[in-house]
């Protein structure tokens, strides 16, 4: 299976006033196209540095972050916001949606930016409301939708420009139990449609999910 | 959808921020506004009360000032030799003396008495009756012509007696007053509030004056050739006599704008920077704080892959919607604060009526949207810097643990 994303010997340190903190340590990790793994651990584990990394939204200190063969550190920041324009689909914990744009503004949004044509996004668009359950809400701004559907419309955004890798952390932290579930759900016929996925969570149901589960403490692979 | 079209409905989302925003920036341009106004009202409208006399040439003596001004030895003479000059067409003599105006059975009024050779025409412009006669009348006929608020003090109307006496400084003249007709009603362009003035011939001034000659002018006024201008109709005259001093209406304007009218420049000049500066501060602290508690919004955008041009463009859009609002409602709300500042200014004294503060001009309203464009710019620099600089994965953190 070839590699989407591999993390090779990883590691980031972050000065702090009080002193350099390594949040991770000589971690490595590959994912390939038709994984879903889910990480766990203890909070500051450094779960999110590592997500952050394999989303592109950091550096490491050491080590390498191949993202589809190429070294992320040899991109410019132009290079990096294209891959995770096109090749990564962010979810996150609160979701960040625009609260300005309707459910449907804001899956087009990365569309727009994207340069997709105007008649291909609106009905990518209408597809992936429709996908994730909310094609009847698709006017709605976010205040007027729940946290599931919110977290949904961000899922379909996240979508939008067919990304290789979806990276998410913690998408149902933010949930209840059974709204999750719903969440998880979504997270699974994404994955059986061919994305991979690389999700990071406390929420044991959703890691049981996952087809490859790992587990981190200290800054370090388990 | 576009920038403007993110930055439209963000200004729509955060309703109250806007407003807020808008109604500080009009209220501050306002002031620009008539700063601006301001900054060359006055000039612009002495420029035109001067124009309004129809001539663009002065000639006065070297002994007095424009405002003190002494007669001009054998004036007539003088306009004679005037007119052979090509670069010259019309020219006409005038004398102000100080007199007392009083109706039948009426109490005696103090006016500026303008005595002139100029015919049918004037700066003044008649409200009722007649203007002055071209024609030399025959001898003892005193036509005059009374300032509206004077004729309505003394209650005269064209036709009606009115009777002249001229005063030496602060004393009557021992003459006999002088017997005049009222031919019309004008408003007098340089009169001050409250000033009363009467304008009548040169002849009529001299028997008031009870002189055996005509009087001498103690101000010239001509009007150059269009095709020599007015520039050379001055170099002309102080050729011809260079005991005089010779102003175009141009050379007047300069010097009012060097002397008289700095202060009003620098004021003006130093109120907008500072105008400006608040508008910049109000758009810029808005926008900051509206970005600051935007920032995990950004930094997931970013994350998304949203370029920092998209969201430096929608800021940037942002403050141009602020400011362009706030500029545009300026206009209106400058132009009513301008009329009444207008208002009070004009209750100074030794002011002619007609003299405003405040002009509309279109170059001050181009001046006006240019600034603000200037301002929009700045205010969206720091809010752009600070996204532009945005770390994307410490914010995220930052947003989860707060």
């Amino acid at each position: 299976m070839t590699a989407v994303v591999e993390v090779r010997r990883v590691t980031r340190v972050f000065p702090m006033t009080a002193g350099p903190v390594a949040a991770l340590r000589d971690v490595s990790l590959s994912v390939g196209t038709q994984d879903y793994v889910a990480i766990s651990g203890p909070s500051g584990c450094g779960k999110s540095t590592l997500l952050h990394l394999v989303g592109c939204v950091d550096a490491p200190t050491s080590g390498a972050i191949l993202f589809e063969g190429r070294d992320v550190a040899t991109l410019s920041e132009g290079q990096r916001g294209r891959i995770r324009l096109t090749r990564i689909g962010f979810v996150f914990q609160r979701f960040f949606l625009l609260p300005m744009l309707t459910a449907r503004e804001n899956v087009e949004l990365p569309q727009a930016e994207a340069r997709v044509p105007p008649a291909d996004r609106r009905a990518r668009t209408r597809d992936l409301l429709d996908y994730v359950g909310l094609a009847d809400r698709a006017d709605h701004l976010p205040s007027q939708l729940s946290g599931g559907e919110m977290q949904r419309v961000a899922i379909a955004r996240a979508l939008a420009n067919r990304p290789a890798l979806l990276v998410a952390d913690e998408p149902t932290g933010e949930l209840d139990e059974e709204t999750g579930e719903h969440i998880a759900d979504v997270f699974d016929r994404v994955h059986a449609d061919g994305t991979a996925i690389l999700v990071v969570t406390h929420n044991p149901a959703l890691a049981a999910r996952a087809s490859r589960r790992v587990l981190m403490k200290s800054g370090s692979l388990v | 959808m576009t920038s403007l079209g993110l930055a439209w409905r963000s200004t729509r989302r955060y309703r109250v921020r806007a407003i807020l925003a808008v109604a500080g920036v009009a209220i501050i341009g306002a002031l620009l506004f008539d700063m601006l106004l301001l900054s060359r009202g006055l000039l612009e409208s002495f420029a035109d009360l001067l124009r309004s006399s129809g001539y663009d040439i002065r000639v006065l003596s070297r002994d007095g000032v424009p405002v003190a001004r002494v007669p001009i030895s054998d004036s007539n003479r003088l306009a004679d030799d005037l007119r052979t000059l090509p670069e010259l067409g019309d020219v006409v003599l005038v004398r102000v003396e100080r007199a007392a105006v009083q109706s039948t059975g009426g109490a005696p009024r103090d006016v500026t008495l303008v005595g002139t050779t100029h015919a049918g025409g004037g700066p003044w412009t008649i409200v009722s009756g007649d203007n002055l006669p071209a024609a030399p009348g025959p001898p003892s006929s005193c036509p005059v012509l009374l300032s509206a608020p004077l004729a309505a003090s003394l209650g005269a109307a064209p036709g009606s007696p009115v009777q002249i006496r001229v005063q030496a400084g602060n004393a009557t003249s021992v003459l006999p007053p002088l017997a005049c007709r009222v031919i019309g009603v004008a408003n007098f362009a340089f009169t001050v509030r409250d000033e009363h003035a009467v304008a009548t011939t040169m002849a009529a001034l001299q028997e008031a004056m009870g002189d055996t000659q005509p009087p001498d002018a103690d101000l010239v006024l001509a009007v150059s050739k269009p095709r020599t201008g007015a520039a050379a109709a001055v170099r002309a005259i102080e050729r011809l006599r260079p005991d005089l001093r010779a102003y175009s209406n141009e050379d007047v304007i300069a010097q009012f704008n060097q002397n008289g009218f700095a202060y009003f420049r620098q004021i003006s000049f130093v109120l907008s920077s500072l105008t400006m500066a608040f508008a910049m501060l109000l758009v810029a602290t808005l926008l900051t704080v509206s970005v600051n508690q935007r920032l995990g919004e950004i930094a997931g955008l970013r994350a998304l892959g949203i370029g920092r041009l998209r969201i430096a463009s929608m800021l940037m859009w942002e403050s141009v919607l602020l400011v362009g609002g706030g500029g545009l409602l300026a206009l209106p709300l400058g132009a009513a604060l301008a009329a009444v500042l207008d208002r009070i200014l004009k209750q100074m004294p030794g002011l002619p009526e007609r003299l405003h503060f405040f002009v509309f001009e279109w170059r001050a309203v181009a001046t006006h949207f240019a600034l603000f464009a200037a301002t929009a710019a700045v205010a969206a620099a720091y809010p752009i810097w600070l996204t532009a600089r945005l770390p994307i994965a410490s914010t995220l953190r930052r947003e989860v643990v707060d």
